[in-house]
């Protein structure tokens, strides 16, 4: 029956449509969160305080365990669904640059501009710099395209490589998920800082 | 109830759900009757002889050829880069990477129609796609590719002009003579990879 866009149930538009309004509501919980904040989300690398990680990782798993009941129920065909294929050297690369970003700036792309539309001067300077960066790469781009297409290892999946079923390694992976918010609390209670 | 707890005690019966189910083929795609019936009322699925011959003289690499007959038949005589598949054997696992891929055309044909239409209706229900039946099958193919008669001097240009494709088409395929054990057996190409087909056309996505 899923996804509801390739089967055509409903058309192009609509989807863009309904794109649009899970956006908003993307939006909203990140403002929400307090992850227009830069100190709030910089308290991830300093381990004061780490909404980050909670919220993104109980998202993560949460669409996880979502999307694979979906798909044993027969209410979304997860064999057309878009994995992103996996690019090594670039992927690599890329984690570098956007960590650096990261903490330099205190926020990630998407809430920079969560940031900016509260009004948040940091946030808009780092929406300029997402644009620089982004220019740079563009007139760089033949220096960059020999790395860029590196390593394509198509779209694998770490419970294949690992040879475990994936209702296995989801389970291991919510697992990993809630050791990773215990310890998340303890960092806080370790490390806590009153205001920020 | 610390909000931890409240979560793990969603989570954790979820996954070990998730964990505990193993993995699916309710999700896998197989074609609805609807959707079979109404490529049968449509009838794209019917190719020509003249279209396969096209195909072939051409050397169009999308062209895949099944012969669904015996071994035996296929071994005496077969189309151009054609493999076999014998009917009995339809479902077996070594020929699931000729049907498994959305690469080429897969043209089944039998000495008649028959034949063929039964291959394709059970792999239609299977779900595979991008398959074919040459109408008329081996029979049709020599009266109409191999042994075309000429029509009369009184005929339409079109009539005239499928005349000569058809000569043309026998020639290069080694017809123009009733056709014999001795006539074409080009080697069976290899099957295609499975798995190294390109991805179909995912749903777009990512953040």
């Amino acid at each position: 029956m899923g996804p509801l866009s390739f089967y055509e149930i409903i058309s192009e538009n609509t989807n863009f449509l309904m794109a649009f309004i899970i956006g908003i509501g993307f939006g909203f919980v990140l403002e929400n969160s307090g992850f227009s904040s830069s100190r709030k989300l910089a308290g991830m690398f300093y381990g004061y305080d780490t909404t980050v990680l909670k919220v993104f990782f109980t998202a993560a798993i949460t669409a996880m365990l979502g999307m694979i009941l979906f798909g044993l129920f027969g209410w979304l065909d997860l064999s057309v669904v878009f994995v992103n294929p996996t690019y090594l050297w670039s992927a690599i690369a890329g984690g570098i640059v956007m960590g650096a970003g990261f903490i330099m700036g205190g926020f990630c792309p998407g809430t920079s501009f969560c940031g900016a539309a509260i009004g948040k001067i940091d946030a808009m300077v780092f929406v300029g710099g997402l644009f620089i960066g982004v220019l740079i790469f563009m007139e760089g781009y033949p220096l960059f395209e020999k790395l860029y297409n590196a390593a394509d290892l198509g779209a694998p999946f770490v419970y294949d490589s690992l040879g475990m079923s994936r209702g296995l390694f989801a389970f291991l992976l919510v697992v990993v998920a809630l050791a990773a918010f215990v310890g998340a609390e303890w960092a806080e209670k370790k490390f806590p800082r009153d205001e920020y | 109830m610390k909000p931890l707890y409240k979560l793990a005690a969603v989570l954790l019966p979820l996954g070990i759900l998730v964990a505990a189910i193993p993995d699916n083929k309710v999700g896998v795609e197989k074609s609805d009757p609807q959707t079979i019936l109404a490529e049968v009322k449509d009838g794209s699925h019917l190719l020509t002889t003249d279209v396969v011959a096209d195909m072939l003289v051409k050397k169009d690499p999308t062209l895949q050829l099944i012969d669904v007959r015996s071994k035996a038949e296929y071994d005496q005589y077969h189309l151009q880069g054609a493999v076999s598949v014998p009917l009995d054997n339809l479902l077996s696992e070594e020929f699931v990477s000729y049907f498994d891929q959305d690469m080429k055309m897969n043209v089944l044909y039998a000495n008649g129609t028959t034949a063929a239409s039964e291959a394709w209706m059970l792999l239609r229900q299977q779900g595979y796609k991008s398959l074919y039946i040459m109408q008329g099958g081996m029979n049709y193919w020599a009266e109409t590719i191999m042994n075309p008669s000429r029509p009369a001097a009184t005929a339409s240009d079109d009539e005239l002009a499928r005349y000569d494709f058809r000569k043309a088409a026998g020639g290069v395929l080694g017809g123009g003579a009733p056709v014999s054990a001795t006539a074409v057996s080009a080697p069976a190409p290899a099957a295609p990879k499975a798995g190294a087909a390109p991805k179909k056309k995912r749903a777009a996505g990512g953040c």
